[in-house]
């Protein structure tokens, strides 16, 4: 062979073999297949709203046909512009062919609803449900996602799978599964039993003894975020009846006393107690696990990186300073009541009194 | 001595390899923390947001129009633009603002005093009265829910400063806004988030951020002597016994350089800056009497120390080449080999590793294609950072002051 050319097709082979492992990469160059900015979540932000106001634009353009059916009291089906089908419901008593004796019946329209409705038990609706009136479920049905204007109630071991969202009051009888996003623009009641993971409403009451009162903690008012912080290196114990006035950080376990008040906010690194009647008026944080005791009030967010377990009477916010309990696990017991957001992102659940 | 010298570089590289393998794992396998996300209802306190301005006529527009349209109640948010001594249309810009948001806008215009985003801020907070504050610099772009999910970690009262992520808005412009993209990938999404669930230092980068005031009060305030702002704060808290935070959802849009030119002159201001805050803090932050955790501390040096690798990565190419000259060979037989595969294996590909994981977390298919590319960024990035090094170094005999060199924006739509 002639050693020019050898040294060429040398050089030629190095260089494919060198640009063979570069060629995604040239290729990417050229094409700019993936060149857009990371999709950052700007509009929604968060709002647990989101889904339902989406929904309610979806449906734009059944809500007159609708009404027609609602003044008619008729019955309508049709075809939603994406392929999906509907079904409009103009009287109360039109919802008796969802139900079939004795089997599971599964829903695939999606329902629209001009006046108030009683749905059948054991009806699985894999499609959104939309009511114009009041909204009364079925005991184990199965939602999809929910939209009412007014009051929706959904009965004993009802599932949600992805949102429901009420203009009126929104009330759970025991023992239902509320996955994805709960939210009222008035009140949500749970009963005990319910499991959760993220509910937002002026007023949450877990329990059918929480308050009731709409005036409640009208003297709470606004305050600016204290600075400054006292830092304890070990365990500290707040004792009963003792009022603190600064904020607390204590990088062990924090203990508080029956009936102590803490004007300013409390951070533990380990597990936090706080006894019965325990007033904070700022917020709660635990690195750990926290347990708060009967009949405390905390003004400011509550949230723990592990567990939080509220009893009963405890409030947390008020209707003038709503605010938010969060943690992975939620352990809440009848009677207390929430102002604001509970956001449980992998359980929560309402227990009965102990 | 040179082979110790060597053997001491090789062993501080594998440490950070090791470094960036646990900071990745955790990432893909561990926990994540993101304690303060979920606070989407409170009584949000009042804030001011500076905007850190220094003739940014191409883009202050964009972000006080993005700040007006946040969802932060309106009578408890107040935006201060920090126009530091600009000689563009800024003031101009941000005086039409004013008059547009009465109320919502408090300019500050600064005519004179020392250079650098540090002095200006320091100045500025003449305006402030509210214990959290904001900063952005210009060319960032907030969404609508940024400073609520900004807000939200001062609610613990450990917490002394906030970090968001940041998200290259240019990326699709060139070669370097694409790199620089994977970089800030692998920055943000792996190495800040898993040092923020690793409880161990993340950094406070000086803009999507936070602090508190009173803590900022308690550590003597903005530090204006230094070109690294940020790193200075993130190490001036943690010695006081505050908490910095990182919040991986919390992202914002920015712009990245878009010429080597830029990236060389921005990346050897951060190399200085953080060599200086390594030389005042390093060896306090290690043996001092305060407050940081034992791992804090590891963890804090190593961080103060990355910016140090690349002039002892030099030298150890130029020892290796040396010590090959002068026959002697650091290691032999199966040692070198098993050494050799092993760092081929892994050690060499550690911060690739990190990259591509972080593309893969944020759910991107082709971009990760580009990585081998990245060797070019490494190597100019090598190379600036050493001279930087250098620079410095050599400064107390060529009587080089440090000075504050603004990056350059590329945008143009309106």
């Amino acid at each position: 062979m002639n050693p020019a050319f050898a040294a060429v097709l040398l050089v030629l082979l190095a260089g494919i073999l060198f640009t063979l492992p570069l060629l995604p990469a040239l290729t990417e160059l050229r094409l700019k297949r993936d060149a857009q900015p990371l999709e950052v979540i700007r509009q929604h932000a968060g709002e647990i709203r989101h889904f339902s106001y989406g929904f309610r634009t979806y449906i734009t353009n059944l809500l007159e046909p609708l009404r027609q059916c609602t003044s008619l009291g008729t019955t309508a089906r049709g075809t939603m512009p994406d392929g999906d089908q509907y079904l409009l419901l103009g009287r109360a008593d039109n919802t008796r062919f969802l139900s079939t004796e004795g089997t599971t019946l599964t829903c695939q329209l999606v329902v629209a609803a001009g006046v108030d409705v009683v749905l059948p038990d054991g009806v699985t609706f894999a499609k959104e449900v939309y009511a114009a009136g009041e909204f009364t479920g079925g005991e184990e049905n199965v939602f999809r996602a929910l939209l009412g204007e007014k009051e929706i109630h959904v009965r004993r071991g009802t599932t949600v799978i992805r949102w429901a969202h009420a203009v009126g009051a929104f009330r759970a009888e025991r023992d239902c599964d509320l996955y994805g996003r709960i939210s009222s623009d008035h009140e949500i009641q749970l009963d005990s039993g319910c499991a959760f993971q993220r509910l937002n409403a002026p007023r949450i009451m877990l329990g059918r003894s929480g308050t009731q009162e709409t005036n409640v903690d009208t003297e709470t008012v606004l305050t600016p975020l204290p600075g400054g912080r006292r830092v304890v290196d070990k365990d500290l114990e707040i004792q009963p009846g003792e009022i603190v006035s600064e904020n607390i950080v204590t990088r062990g376990k924090l203990h508080i006393g029956a009936g102590a008040r803490v004007q300013g906010s409390v951070k533990s690194h380990e597990h936090m107690v706080l006894e019965a009647g325990v007033h904070v008026d700022g917020s709660l944080i635990s690195a750990s696990t926290m347990r708060i005791g009967r009949d405390c009030r905390v003004t400011g967010p509550v949230i723990a990186e592990r567990e939080i377990a509220i009893e009963t009477g405890t409030r947390c916010g008020s209707v003038l300073v709503p605010t938010t309990v969060s943690a992975p696990m939620i352990e809440i017991a009848d009677g207390v009541t929430v102002f604001g957001t509970i956001w449980a992102r992998t359980e929560g659940q309402v227990v009965p009194q102990r | 001595m040179m082979l110790y010298a060597l053997y001491a570089i090789v062993i501080l590289i594998s440490v950070y390899t090791a470094r960036h393998y646990l900071f990745t794992l955790n990432r893909l396998f561990g926990f994540q923390r993101h304690p303060y996300i979920d606070i989407d209802t409170a009584a949000w306190p009042p804030v001011t947001v500076l905007v850190a301005a220094h003739n940014e006529e191409k883009v202050v527009a964009h972000i006080l129009t993005a700040l007006m349209g946040v969802n932060y109640p309106k009578d408890r948010m107040l935006v201060v633009p920090v126009n530091d001594r600009s000689t563009d249309r800024t003031r101009e810009i941000i005086d039409r603002f004013c008059e547009d948001h009465p109320g919502r806008i408090h300019p500050f215009h600064r005519t004179g005093g020392k250079g650098g985003k540090a002095a200006a801020l320091k100045d500025a907070m003449e305006l402030v009265k509210t214990e959290v504050i904001l900063i952005f610099d210009a060319d960032y772009i907030p969404g609508s829910g940024l400073i609520k999910q900004l807000v939200a970690p001062f609610f613990d009262p450990e917490v002394g400063g906030v970090m968001g992520r940041v998200v290259p808005l240019n990326v699709g412009t060139n070669l370097l806004t694409r790199l620089l993209d994977l970089e800030r990938s692998g920055g943000y999404q792996v190495d800040q988030q898993a040092r923020m669930n690793l409880r161990l230092v993340p950094q406070h980068g000086g803009t999507v951020a936070g602090v508190r005031l009173s803590a900022l009060h308690e550590i003597g305030g903005w530090n204006d002597n230094t070109l690294t702002e940020d790193t200075d704060l993130t190490f001036r808290l943690l010695l006081a016994g505050w908490k910095m935070v990182y919040q991986n959802r919390s992202e914002c849009y920015e712009e990245v350089p878009e010429t080597w030119q830029v990236r060389i002159k921005q990346i050897m201001r951060w190399a200085k800056g953080h060599n200086q805050v390594l030389v005042t803090f390093g060896l306090e932050l290690l043996f001092g009497k305060h407050r940081a955790t034992l791992r804090e501390r590891i963890d804090g040096f190593w961080l103060l120390g990355v910016y140090a690798m690349a002039p002892l990565t030099m030298m150890a190419w130029f020892l290796a080449l040396a010590l090959f000259y002068e026959g002697v060979a650091p290691f032999q037989g199966v040692i070198a080999l098993l050494a050799f595969t092993a760092y081929s294996a892994t050690g060499n590909f550690a911060a690739f590793f990190e990259i591509a994981a972080a593309a893969r977390l944020d759910n991107t298919r082709q971009r990760v294609c580009l990585l081998p590319f990245l060797v070019l960024g490494f190597v100019v990035s090598v190379f600036s950072v050493s001279r930087a090094c250098v620079d410095q170094l050599m400064a107390p005999i060529t009587g080089a002051q440090f000075h504050w060199d603004k990056t350059e924006r590329f945008r143009t739509t309106p």
